[in-house]
């Protein structure tokens, strides 16, 4: 536990000492308000149906999801590879930790500071909730969706980031699972089994956010993010374990 | 205290460290001294727990390393090879760290900083921040938390490397002062190092140990018998057979040039030089040179270390008990 709380507690003072985090929340601010503007926008013409701003923004546009495969890699590539490109791994290694207790002090910082990357978005359920009345179920359901899958995302990206010692080819690494991991679902449409349907149907994550987002939490996919995101972890911690390299 | 048996790493085709077995008893500063590449990094990260050996084992204070890696690992304060601190950290705030991940914590945290901090003269740059410390502070700096837990066993890889020769000076005083309370295996390729700190030394060349013993048996066993140089200003009759015939002198070898020079090869442990100056005054010779040619623990490493040159130790003597050369 102690192993736990000390690397979780200097990771997560890297993050906020790191000039990316700051460019990443930045780039998330001007995507995720330019895109609160068009949602806004687009439901004051008339023309327009009826929609509520908040479940428009969870997982009905594109953009959430390019910013939640680009986010993820950034955050988590330097987590092992930075420590075995400096060495620094050597003397964290060799203290009275086990590997998990440091790949969990890790990604719990990484995860953290993913939540504080969209808390800024609140505002928006502020201004919403100021003009107009909110439904703050939907809400919330909306937010389990962006922390069960963030869990998951960020998980992956550990686990990539024991494997190299370049945080470039860790993230690359990590957007090429998520990109499988996210579209898979998508195939849903073009299966006809039943069975094989369910399956695509259940690991349909633009679904799972788009229900999230209309108030829907369905606990079959919190167990799956929950199930996955430990199971990487676990890959991660036997990756940091498999020290043959040199 | 370190107990290490059959020890074999292998890097693919390499065999980096091949069947090393030796033992470091409490209290005692082992050196390990060796050319670059002879395996001793390689031999210390697997003692420290970072490098998981090919075969063999290694117990730390009776705790071994592979079944019990967390608690052996909690005995042994280690300094790698150029240690890497994280650069955007500030001195007191990496120690704090350090503490917690030793699972230090509270006042008594607070009490082992404190203490390792003044021991390894880090006061001053204590707020500084890592990346801005120069070569020296940041060994210190490693030190400090390989002490912080007070741990049993320091293993200290080249721990002056890179230094300037205050900073070696102050290193080597601090390393003296650590071995009063822990036991210490450190490496190192500088031999006046070894002589200096150690109570035995492990030449290692090639991922084996060539030779071992303390510095005095090493000595005795690789060099051999003293010679004393003799140089009389003129050249005389007779004196190769009165230096001959004096006790304690086993043979004597006029030089080359014949110039009144001569290397007198002695008995053990004798010195025969008072002999040889009473020698010379009775005799009238003028002596100019009366100097025993003490070869140094570097003779006996480049002898051990040079790969073309056949080993073989010098004739073996009565009384010997330390520093066998090891079967290879």
């Amino acid at each position: 536990m102690k192993g736990v709380l000390a690397t979780f507690v200097r990771e997560l003072k890297a993050y906020f000492f790191s000039p990316l985090a700051y460019v990443v929340l930045t780039l998330l601010l001007l995507v995720n308000g330019f895109v609160f503007w068009l949602i806004i926008s687009f439901l004051n013409d008339p023309r327009a149906q009826i929609g509520a701003p908040l479940e428009l923004f969870f997982g009905q546009t594109i953009f959430f999801w390019l910013v939640m495969l680009f986010v993820a890699p950034v955050l988590t590539m330097r987590l092992i590879s930075e420590e075995r490109r400096s060495g620094t791994i050597e003397i964290l290694m060799t203290a009275p930790v086990t590997e998990g207790q440091v790949i969990l002090g890790k990604y719990l910082a990484a995860f953290l500071f993913y939540v504080f990357l969209w808390s800024p978005t609140l505002v928006y359920a502020a201004v919403v909730a100021y003009y107009g009345t909110v439904d703050w179920g939907p809400v919330a359901a909306g937010y389990v969706g962006i922390l069960g899958i963030g869990a998951l995302f960020l998980a992956v990206g550990t686990f990539a980031s024991t494997l190299s010692r370049n945080q470039l080819v860790a993230a690359i690494l990590t957007f090429a699972l998520l990109v499988p991991l996210f579209t898979f679902g998508l195939l849903e449409q073009l299966i006809n089994n039943e069975v094989v349907k369910g399956v695509f149907e259940y690991l349909n994550l633009w679904q799972h956010m788009d229900d999230f987002g209309k108030g829907i939490v369905d606990t079959r996919r919190l167990v799956y993010y929950l199930s996955a995101t430990a199971f990487f972890l676990f890959l991660a911690a036997r990756g940091l374990e498999v020290k043959k390299w040199r | 205290m370190i107990e290490v048996q059959n020890l074999t790493r292998a890097y693919g085709e390499l065999l980096a460290v091949d069947r090393v077995s030796f033992s470091v008893s409490e209290g005692e500063i082992v050196g390990m001294l060796g050319p670059n590449g002879a395996g001793k990094t390689t031999t210390l990260r697997m003692i420290t727990g970072f490098l998981p050996p090919t075969g063999g084992r290694v117990r730390v204070a009776g705790r071994d390393l592979f079944s019990d890696p967390v608690d052996a690992r909690r005995e042994i304060g280690y300094l790698p090879e150029n240690i890497a601190l994280y650069p955007e950290m500030r001195v007191s705030e990496y120690l704090r760290y350090r503490a917690r991940l030793e699972g230090l914590r509270g006042s008594e945290a607070k009490a082992r900083i404190g203490e390792a901090v003044e021991r390894c003269l880090l006061e001053e740059v204590e707020t500084q921040i890592i990346e801005t410390l120069s070569k020296g502070f940041r060994q210190r700096v490693g030190l400090a938390t390989a002490i912080l837990h007070r741990p049993k066993v320091l293993v200290l890889d080249e721990p002056t490397v890179g230094l300037d020769p205050k900073q070696i000076i102050a290193i080597r005083e601090l390393i003296r002062e650590l071995a009063k309370e822990s036991t210490l295996l450190l490496s190192t390729h500088i031999l006046p190092e070894v002589e200096l700190l150690c109570d035995r030394v492990m030449i290692i060349d090639r991922g084996r140990i060539v030779a071992e013993g303390t510095p005095q048996t090493l000595h005795e066993r690789w060099v051999g018998n003293t010679v004393v140089r003799v140089g009389l200003k003129e050249p005389a009759e007779g004196v190769e057979e009165t230096l001959a015939g004096l006790g304690g002198v086993a043979s004597v070898t006029p030089a080359a040039d014949g110039g009144g020079r001569y290397r007198v090869e002695c008995e053990r442990g004798a010195d025969p030089r008072e002999e040889i100056f009473r020698a010379a005054v009775a005799g009238g010779w003028v002596l100019v040179e009366l100097s025993e040619a003490r070869a140094s623990l570097e003779d006996i490493f480049v002898r051990l270390t040079t790969r073309d040159t056949a080993l073989s130790p010098a004739p073996p003597a009565a009384g010997e008990g330390q520093g066998e050369e090891v079967a290879s």
